[in-house]
């Protein structure tokens, strides 16, 4: 079932395909913190009570938010083709997939952040608005700091929904694991890459888990 | 000088409406120590915070010093707030930031050069007895600690004034004892007015000299806190005090009185007992003590005595008249 030599023929095969999926994750992942994180700061601060309250903001990109989430992933990657054409030239190769990945990322990081910054105690920020802060100086020196460890997990979590997403953009030629094991684990029956794609996923999920872990638990200081 | 005029605050929350503060007007003076005391939910938190305007008033004005904060732009709200400290009952410090760097984070809201907040931070330390814990994170504090962190910070910006939120409810005893003559030594060193909330009349009697009592958002009795101690007027008010000046009178003793029960107040440094042994010798009276204390409130003595007096009425009158003359308060409990 799992043939040795053929396993260290394809290495450079399987070196290529994990290399491309760190490139996709890479990108998206660097994206999607980029405008994620501002994006779930602004989801919170204009909730009701807090010191940016402002409905109209707040449900406008709610919804943008929800709506993207509600697409499944492959839909919103074939929905995006023209936007990647636009962006990147065209839409195989792993840079192409990083465009739909981050607009997917994007709502679910900013949601996970939200939520990070909502398990914060509000007596902390009012006690930083009695003391005559700014609104950025809340956000800078008390929101995130507060949630830092929070939002490292989150950071874990997207890591993790991009690993599978990447997988699945790897199916209408994103390249990547998940394109190797599409082309041969599927249509050539070869259970050999079938195999050590399925394991390198697993580890790398797992090894992701276990950093994003320790990283959180180590910079929090409660 | 902090004024509330007609002050109410409205929560509306889920189709009902909760009256937080209702129609409140107070003045509390430059350099008091002001005692806000009632049962849970009568509004004191609420009218506290509208002070530093966490909570907006529905209607009616907060003025300092004749400035009404409640017109104040957003900005000028902010610069206001730097001179009105804040401490919580659970002091809500920056939990990832060290002791020095939530101290810090008030100077820098106050725009202080960076190079000139250390030194800042070290002073105010000093003053709060936590010199050696600047580079420690809260996790690692007492309770205790953590709130002299809180008044450092609060203290920060040298404000007029600090507001306290049950500062003292989440320590213990001896803890609460030393953070309340930290407070006291506030008010006196650095003459900032002190308004805070408690619901432990030992707390106001220890450092408060003007007080009010709370109820379903009304302020129902204010003044002196001597005052109030020696002649509560509203039941609420005499039950908070009967905290820690007792009258109740056993009713075992009760069943036996024969004559009338009355209690005597001397304030000040009238002697009591005097008065009282000259007024049995003076007059055809009996006396009987039932209980006897001299409580020391804001340091001075309010002497407290329940005596059972027998005799013919004219006598008791004449009795209770004389003591009165001498400088006692007597008020009849009870009359058989
Ligand atoms: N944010 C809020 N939303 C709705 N109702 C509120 C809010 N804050 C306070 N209330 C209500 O206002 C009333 C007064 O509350 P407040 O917190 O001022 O009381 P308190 O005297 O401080 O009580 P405690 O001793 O329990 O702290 C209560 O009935 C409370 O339920
Ligand atoms: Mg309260």
């Amino acid at each position: 079932m799992f043939d040795v030599t053929h396993f260290i023929d394809m290495v450079p095969d399987l070196l290529k395909a994990f290399q491309e999926t760190i490139i996709m994750i890479g990108i998206s992942l660097s994206v999607s913190i980029v405008l994620g994180l501002p994006l779930g700061i602004l989801l919170f601060v204009t909730d009701k009570g807090l010191f940016w309250e402002n409905r109209l903001i707040k449900s406008v990109f709610g919804f943008a938010v929800n709506l993207i989430r509600s697409i499944p992933y492959i839909i919103l990657l074939v929905a995006l083709f023209p936007l990647t054409k636009l962006l990147v030239g065209q839409t195989i190769g792993p840079i192409a997939a990083s465009v739909s990945l981050s607009v997917a990322a994007i709502p679910f990081f900013a949601r996970l952040v939200e939520t990070s910054l909502r398990e914060i105690d509000k007596g902390v920020i009012e006690a930083s608005i009695a003391v005559g802060a700014t609104p950025w100086m809340i956000i800078k020196d008390v929101l995130i700091p507060e949630a830092k460890s929070s939002i490292i997990q989150a950071v874990t979590v997207t890591v993790i929904s991009l690993v599978a997403f990447s997988a699945m953009a790897g199916v209408v030629g994103g390249g990547g694991i998940g394109d190797l094991a599409i082309r041969f684990g599927y249509y050539r029956y070869d259970n050999t890459i079938m195999i050590a794609t399925v394991a390198i996923l697993i580890l790398l999920v797992q090894a992701i888990q276990i950093a994003g872990d320790w990283f959180a638990k180590s910079i929090d200081k409660r | 000088m902090l004024e509330f005029r007609n002050v109410s605050k409205v929560y509306s929350a889920k189709k009902k409406e909760v009256v937080g503060v209702d129609n409140v007007s107070l003045i509390i003076n430059s350099g008091d120590i002001f005692g806000i005391v009632g049962y849970s939910g009568a509004g004191k938190s609420s009218l506290l915070r509208c002070i530093n305007l966490l909570e907006r008033p529905t209607s009616g004005e907060i003025l300092i010093n004749g400035k009404d904060l409640t017109k104040l732009s957003r900005n000028e709200l902010r610069l206001a707030r730097l001179k009105i400290g804040m401490i919580f009952q659970h002091f809500y410090l920056i939990s990832q930031k060290t002791v020095g760097e939530n101290i810090a984070f008030a100077l820098k809201a106050a725009s202080m050069p960076a190079n000139a907040i250390p030194a800042r931070v070290d002073e105010l330390l000093e003053m709060v007895g936590l010199a050696e814990k600047r580079d420690v994170y809260p996790a690692q504090l007492s309770g205790g600690q953590k709130q002299r962190v809180g008044i450092a910070r609060a203290l920060a910006n040298n404000p007029a004034m600090l507001l306290c939120d049950e500062a003292t409810s989440a320590l213990d005893p001896k803890t609460t004892v030393s953070i309340l003559r930290l407070l006291k030594e506030i008010n006196k060193k650095l003459g900032i007015t002190i308004v805070l909330i408690t619901h432990e009349m030992d707390v106001v009697k220890e450092i408060c000299n003007r007080m009010a009592v709370m109820q379903d958002g009304k302020v129902i009795e204010e003044g002196d806190v001597y005052d109030i101690f020696a002649s509560p007027q509203k039941i609420l008010t005499q039950e908070f005090i009967s905290s820690v000046v007792s009258f109740d009178i056993p009713k075992t003793i009760l069943k036996d009185v024969r004559g009338q029960i009355v209690k005597i107040l001397f304030k000040g440094n009238v002697a009591g007992e005097g008065v009282i042994s000259d007024t049995m010798q003076r007059f055809e009276v009996k006396g009987n003590f039932l209980h006897g204390t001299i409580e020391y409130i804001q340091e001075r003595p309010l002497g407290i005595f329940l005596m059972e007096l027998q005799g013919e009425d004219s006598e008791l009158a004449k009795a209770r008249a004389y003591m009165t003359e001498r400088g006692a308060i007597v008020e009849v409990v009870l009359h058989v």
